[in-house]
């Protein structure tokens, strides 16, 4: 009786401490929030129509990515078809492309001075826009298509995970009973992953509501947009943080209900090793519609805007712009390595933690991952203030006790950036082990049991190996997206350190995107292997 | 407990087995802890070489507003000359939160910034030293802090790029682009950036309040299109034929006519002409200021006193002209050729300083008639 009280009381200590070290930023800009002033004018007359445009973003940017990463991961996860393999881990790769370079990218392309719009114009001998029609990239549609293109692989990637972990029978059973290819996908394979549907689509909504790059390039009024220009422009921090603790507040109630909706749906069954599930070939035409529909993807998420940088690039190859890329190159990989080997420790220790009935453990890993959906400005924000103070605590305490200062220790070094990198990215590592572990069920940590395994010989013999394509997975999101992430390792990093995205940006901001070209295809480099990899990983199919 | 307390299954295990399940769970979690505290310690302990040698002489800390391409070439020189090393860490925002969080321990010794309202900021929060050179004398009255806490590097013109095709005037004041004959004609970038918050600023140091919303509300509506991208957006749309006249920095003419690396920019400069704004009773061109101020806990103040003295000197003044094509601060250096050839530059009455006090209404004024959203009528 005695080891239930402590077993039921430390995991709830725990995942508060971890809520209270992941929640910081947020802490702190609530207590400036509620310590500020009343909200100024832009509250009142910005928020309303902030509000509508991050809400509408969101929806159809959401819609859309699922719909595109549900239908192609049903694809290649079911059917046969000839490049089915390569489609499989190729259709991962738009991952490796920042929101923000995607809309440079496109706009680049379909922008009046673009190829596209020159090609037009040559054609009809037109001048300007007012003699012919063209649709305008910088436009609210126009943002939906970049911003889902690139974050459809979100929803692909745990949609196929799901269908690779699943157990096919009802799928087959639908297939058997003489249901056609549509109807079991309408009937048997939406409903079913829907918890890997919302898995995906919250994560690339939970990107729209942070983008900034993007949304600023594109002209739209969304809230992080507001947030950043109220500190920024107004310098206005109190006021930024109310309006940051109100972006929380409405994610925190999404992500609720959406906990909410998934709890009463059933458990689907978990894959049975025994049966080994065929993919349904596909010939002639179906084919030929399976490949081009993979490969018009492909080409438009990936290809273009990888294209075009890589066209850029080449243009300025130079010994210079080689030499200015390779060490912020290493900085950056080892940064990315680092921040996702703390990232993936502290999501696996959040999702055990999580499966605890505890509420208040529950609870509170829930409000640890949030990080996820604020922009990395607002959290470097919330983090200076606290980071400095600890520092100045340190100095203090070493200044007395031995005579030595040794500097920003925490707020001037790679400490401050992996911890970020912790808060903003907890959500992704925690989501991909929350929902593989509950995949597995815990059948197979009671037969290791039942076996005799314990402690450390259980955490390595059966949790690591059966949870491998997901650690992978996790590891490999979390690398690629602190390879991407751009304001809260400019605002953070320690003086002299240059990472890809940096450079991309110190770059572009000169409007000398053509050297930023070799950087931003670097960030992309790098991007594809890790995805390569995980998908090679996540297919042997082993769990 | 941590691994197999997951449903009612894993409850009864741990009717099974409770000590085992203690064990393991506590396990997991140290060894969880470990890694991530051995992850953390490598990473300080890579980071910490860095930290105490930023206090040895020989080198200045820069944070930067400024893009890195704009001021290396000038910090370069600084470096031939003096020997002293920079260290530049560069952000477009954000970089006075970072000095205000990082207190007394603050490595930085320079702040340069692109616009008056941080110089401002940072004197206003206590963040800045009086600067100390002699140089300092070169700047006039205007362009510097009465006590020294902050001075201004070089000078910016926002001025109007009209279409060379569709525009005939040559020139033009703030009020008539209010007028309708511009409607559905007007382009620049977001109402809240720094720049057209100092000229919306100044507008109101000028004509004061009310007459400042009424003119910013119908410049709002004859604009083209809601207020979008950076400076040189509005030039490359006057080229597409979506806009006649954009609200753009006088230097990026110069910059895109001699933009060797994306030549596609000439055409874009190409399209359009400059045009000196002043207003109906013949006040100048609005003017802001590139800047910079010595961090309050400086560790290389002598080096910092050192930079600015340098950056004051005719050699680079010089450069800012000819390289950046903005405006010297120091008076007996000529902008570069090509910046005299698109007119004579009159300032108008407005102050640096009487800029950086209206801001805040500015910013307030561009919330209040949501400027951002576009035309409304």
């Amino acid at each position: 009786m005695n080891s239930r009280v402590g077993v039921a009381i430390t995991p709830s200590v725990m995942a508060l401490l971890l809520a209270i070290l992941m929640g910081l930023p947020i802490l702190w800009l609530a207590g400036a929030a509620f310590t500020a002033a009343p909200g100024g004018g832009l509250g009142a007359s910005m928020l309303p129509i902030s509000l509508r445009d991050t809400g509408l973003l969101m929806l159809a940017v959401g819609a859309l990515a699922t719909a595109i990463g549900l239908v192609a991961a049903w694809l290649v996860a079911h059917y046969d078809f000839p490049g089915r393999a390569v489609f499989e881990w190729a259709l991962m790769l738009p991952l490796a492309i920042p929101t923000y370079l995607a809309a440079y990218c496109f706009t680049e392309l379909l922008d009046f001075t673009g190829p596209v719009q020159s090609l037009v114009r040559s054609v009809t001998g037109a001048g300007t826009v007012a003699d012919y029609w063209f649709p305008q990239i910088r436009s609210f549609p126009g943002a939906v298509i970049v911003l889902s293109l690139v974050l459809y692989p979100y929803v692909y990637a745990a949609c196929r995970a799901f269908f690779l972990m699943q157990s096919g029978t009802a799928h087959a059973a639908a297939r058997a009973l003489g249901a056609t290819g549509w109807r079991a996908f309408w009937a048997v394979t939406v409903p079913m992953s829907r918890p890997a549907l919302v898995v995906g689509a919250t994560l690339a909504m939970m990107e729209v509501v942070n983008d900034l790059g993007a949304v600023q390039y594109f002209g739209i009024n969304s809230l992080t947009a507001i947030i950043y220009s109220t500190w920024i422009n107004r310098s206005n921090f109190g006021g930024a943080a109310q309006l940051a603790v109100t972006i929380v507040l409405v994610i925190a109630i999404l992500i609720l209900a959406e906990r909410a909706a998934r709890r009463a749906e059933g458990s689907v069954a978990p894959r049975d090793g025994r049966v080994a599930d065929a993919r349904i070939g596909l010939t002639g035409g179906r084919a030929a519609v399976a490949i081009a529909g993979c490969s018009v993807l492909l080409l438009a998420a990936f290809g273009l805007p990888a294209g075009q940088l890589l066209y850029l690039a080449s243009r300025q190859l130079t010994v210079a712009s080689v030499s200015m890329t390779s060490g912020p190159f290493v900085t950056t990989i080892l940064l990315a390595l680092a921040g996702a080997s703390v990232t993936v420790a502290i999501g696996y220790f959040a999702a055990h933690l999580s499966r605890h009935p505890s509420r208040t453990a529950r609870g509170a890993i829930r409000l640890a991952a949030l990080g996820y959906a604020i922009p990395g400005t607002v959290l470097a924000l919330g983090l200076l203030q606290p980071l400095g103070m600890a520092d100045r605590a340190i100095n203090s305490a070493t200044r007395w006790a031995f005579g030595w200062t040794p500097g920003l220790i925490l707020s001037g070094s790679m400490a401050a950036l992996l911890y970020v990198y912790a808060i903003r990215f907890l959500a992704v590592s925690h989501s991909t082990l929350a929902e593989a572990i509950t995949r597995r069920g815990p059948s197979m940590l009671d037969a290791g049991r039942v076996l005799g395994a314990r402690g450390l010989n259980l955490f390595v013999r059966i949790d690591l190996p059966t949870l491998a394509p997901a650690l992978a997975a996790a590891g490999t999101l979390v690398f690629v997206e602190i390879i991407k992430e751009l304001p809260a390792t400019l605002l953070l990093r320690p003086l002299g350190v240059e990472t890809l995205a940096t450079l991309v940006y110190a770059k572009a901001n000169t409007a000398l995107f053509a050297e930023a070209a070799l950087p931003a295809l670097a960030i992309v480099a790098i991007g594809i292997v890790p995805v390569i990899l995980a998908t090679r990983l996540g297919a042997r199919r082993k769990v | 407990m941590v691994v197999q307390t997951v449903d009612s299954r894993a409850a009864a295990t741990d009717r099974v087995a409770p000590p085992r399940v203690r064990a393991l769970s506590l396990e997991t979690v140290l060894t969880n802890l470990l890694r991530l505290a051995g992850l953390l310690a490598a990473a300080l302990l890579a980071a910490s070489p860095s930290a105490p040698a930023l206090a040895q002489g020989g080198e200045v800390n820069i944070y930067s507003y400024r893009e890195p391409g704009l001021i290396q070439p000038l910090l370069d020189t600084f470096t031939a000359e003096t020997g002293v090393k920079t260290n530049v860490l560069y952000a477009g925002d954000g970089l006075l939160e970072r000095v205000e969080a990082e207190g007394e321990l603050s490595p930085v010794d320079v702040v340069l910034t692109v616009d008056v309202g941080v110089l401002v900021g940072g004197k206003d929060r206590g963040l800045t030293q009086p600067i100390a050179t002699d140089a300092l004398e070169r700047v006039p009255d205007a362009f510097r802090d009465p006590q020294g806490n902050w001075t201004a590097l070089s000078l910016r013109a926002r001025v109007f790029y009209v279409s060379r095709d569709r525009v005939d005037a040559t020139a033009l004041t703030y009020e008539d682009i209010a007028r309708p004959e511009w409607k559905g004609r007007l382009c620049t970038r977001a109402g809240d950036h720094a720049y057209n918050i100092g000229l919306i600023a100044s507008r109101i140091a000028l004509w004061g309040e009310d007459k400042t919303r009424q003119w910013l509300g119908a410049v709002r509506d004859n604009l083209a299109y809601p207020p979008t991208g950076g400076d040189r957006e509005g030039p490359r749309n006057i080229l597409a034929g979506t806009c006649d006249l954009s609200i753009t920095n006088t230097y990026y003419m110069g910059l895109m006519l001699n933009n060797d690396a994306e030549p596609e920019q000439k055409d874009w400069a190409g399209a359009s002409r400059i045009i000196y704004p002043t207003t109906d009773d013949g006040d100048g061109t609005q003017v802001n200021a590139a800047g910079a101020f010595i961090g309050k806990y400086a560790p290389n103040p002598d080096n910092a006193n050192a930079l600015i003295g340098f950056l004051l000197s005719d050699e680079a003044q010089q450069l800012y002209a000819d390289r950046n094509y903005e405006y010297p601060v120091v008076p007996s250096v000529q902008p570069s050729e090509l910046t005299r050839s698109w007119g004579a530059l009159n300032p108008s009455s407005v102050s640096l300083i009487d800029i950086a006090a209206h801001r805040d209404e500015a910013a307030a004024m561009v919330d209040e008639l949501q400027f951002n959203a576009g035309p409304q009528n």
